[in-house]
């Protein structure tokens, strides 16, 4: 019976769906993590009676057909790109992105990875990288002796340093922005990469038009919804039971079938 | 005699396909767009087994088309800008490699081109029936009721909206597409309002569903008790009318 294969494919979307759910969940606080949606789509259909062909000669038309869907399958797990609200911290170089656009870092490969992951820190030559020790790119390098860091809305990045008056301009960031930002893979640690369905980046300084500011001392908190993740969780366990129950019933039909007396 | 057979027969095997449109509705309740559908019985006038020419009683029971509830799905909010929901009558008209294909799903993004497209890569066509571009760079899309996109005061172009008079000729073609399964040319629709950061959820009522179920499966049962009654009903006349000789 069909009923059995179709359910089958009702409990593994469901459990996809429960699997990106606990994802989103998991990243709650995690730094400018994007929620992620399972989406579903139907599957093929079979026809048993075509709409549309003749029932008779003298013209008249079937006006529905019989066509019996064979379930559903995961079509894409999409992000939303939605802004997460911004959380102050204080940390002169943790920096948020107000509206679009990426910072690049360069991974150990010598490819180019994005991210809205700004809380940066300096390594020992007082080179602006990521948590995990990744250069930010255009590469940044504080002087030892800089004792404040200041980094405008449009990117400039001027350092105070001990015994002058004026600030020094130590170097421009710079942030990537996509067509579809929907389209970058994401490779774990808050990176993203480009691929074929994102297209290539285009660069620009922050403020630009197109391309969101820089907010200094503040991190991009999640936006993941909590309230409404908890709800989809129930919504997902529910429809899984009860293609659990399809399969059951479905069951019972067939070893229904199989006590008739011949 | 076996009449009883074949009428429960072919009671089971509608019961069967009925079972299977069930399951898909089920496993489709958080798709989104994804419209209901119930099968359609009628009475068949098939011959019956019968050993003389005498007018019979006897009618079997065959499918007699799906019936697809096209009514509105509750709107849910996903905040995705370019997630359109319908909120009346009406389908968007995608370009698909084999000809245009009607969708409830507005689930959309860009390409790298900048073109409006499904999340399977498919354009979507505004109402003259062309593609629809967007150039990101210059700020958020907005989209208005009646599907119009603008990016600030510029207007970039309008999301096609169509109604079929009969939607019956759709048929469903997998992947939340519908087919214009006939030569009747859709209309431009005139009250259907596009919601912007929404998407249509399935209109799958679960309770309703599963209740289908229980009838079709307590249904299924009956019949092969009855066929189990004949079967009985035979072994006794042929032990009996053994007897009496």
């Amino acid at each position: 019976m069909q009923a059995l294969r179709t359910a089958a494919t009702g409990m593994a979307a469901q459990q996809m769906n429960v699997e990106v759910i606990s994802n989103n969940i998991a990243n709650m606080n995690t730094v400018a993590f994007k929620k992620q949606r399972a989406e579903f789509q139907d599957l093929l259909y079979q026809t048993f009676e075509a709409s549309g062909t003749q029932s008779s000669d003298q013209g008249t038309i079937v006006p529905t057909g019989v066509q019996v869907g064979a379930g559903v399958k995961a079509g894409s797990v999409y992000r939303i790109g939605t802004q997460g609200s911004l959380t102050r911290t204080d940390n002169q170089y943790d920096m948020a992105i107000d509206g679009r656009g990426y910072f690049q870092v360069l991974l150990p490969t010598g490819e180019t990875a994005y991210t809205r992951a700004g809380n940066f820190a300096i390594n020992d030559q007082g080179q602006l990288v990521t948590q995990d020790g990744y250069q930010v790119q255009p590469a940044i390098t504080i002087p030892g002796d800089a004792t404040q860091v200041t980094v405008s809305k449009s990117g400039q990045v001027q350092v105070q340093q001990a015994g002058q008056t004026a600030p020094n301009t130590v170097g421009v960031l710079e942030l990537a922005t996509f067509v579809n930002e929907g389209g970058l893979q994401a490779l774990g640690g808050n990176l993203l990469k480009e691929t074929a369905a994102s297209g290539a980046p285009t660069t620009g300084t922050p403020g630009a038009v197109g391309v969101g500011t820089l907010v200094q001392g503040y991190t991009e908190a999640s936006n993941v919804d909590p309230v409404s993740e908890i709800t989809a969780l129930i919504v997902a366990q529910r429809a899984y039971e009860m293609n659990s129950k399809v399969i059951s019933t479905a069951d019972s039909m067939l070893a229904t079938a199989n006590q008739v007396k011949a | 005699m076996d009449n009883t057979l074949y009428v429960g027969l072919s009671r089971q095997m509608v019961l069967q396909r009925q079972m299977d449109i069930v399951a898909n509705n089920i496993a489709n309740m958080d798709t989104t767009g994804f419209k209901v559908e119930s099968l359609m019985e009628k009475t068949d006038l098939g011959t019956p087994a019968t050993t003389q020419y005498i007018p019979s009683p006897v009618k079997f029971v065959a499918s007699n088309g799906v019936a697809r509830d096209f009514g509105q799905g509750a709107l849910s909010e996903t905040g995705g800008p370019l997630d359109m929901a319908i909120d009346g009558k009406g389908f968007f008209q995608v370009q698909g490699p084999n000809g245009p294909r009607f969708t409830r799903d507005g689930r959309f993004t860009l390409d790298t081109t900048g073109k409006l497209v499904t999340q399977q890569g498919l354009a979507v066509l505004d109402e003259g029936g062309s593609e629809i571009t967007v150039d990101a760079e210059k700020g958020p899309v907005s989209v208005g009721p009646d599907g119009s996109l603008s990016q600030g005061r510029d207007r970039v172009g309008k999301v096609g909206v169509f109604t079929f008079t009969n939607a019956g000729v759709l048929e469903k073609d997998g992947d939340n597409l519908f087919k214009n399964a006939s030569n009747l040319a859709p209309q431009p629709s005139v009250d259907a309002k596009v919601r912007q950061g929404m998407v249509e959820a399935s209109n799958v009522k679960p309770v309703i569903e599963i209740t289908n179920m229980i009838q079709v499966s307590r249904a299924y049962e009956q019949i092969a008790k009855m066929m189990d009654s004949q079967a009985d009903l035979s072994a006794r006349a042929v032990q009996r009318l053994g007897k009496v000789q």
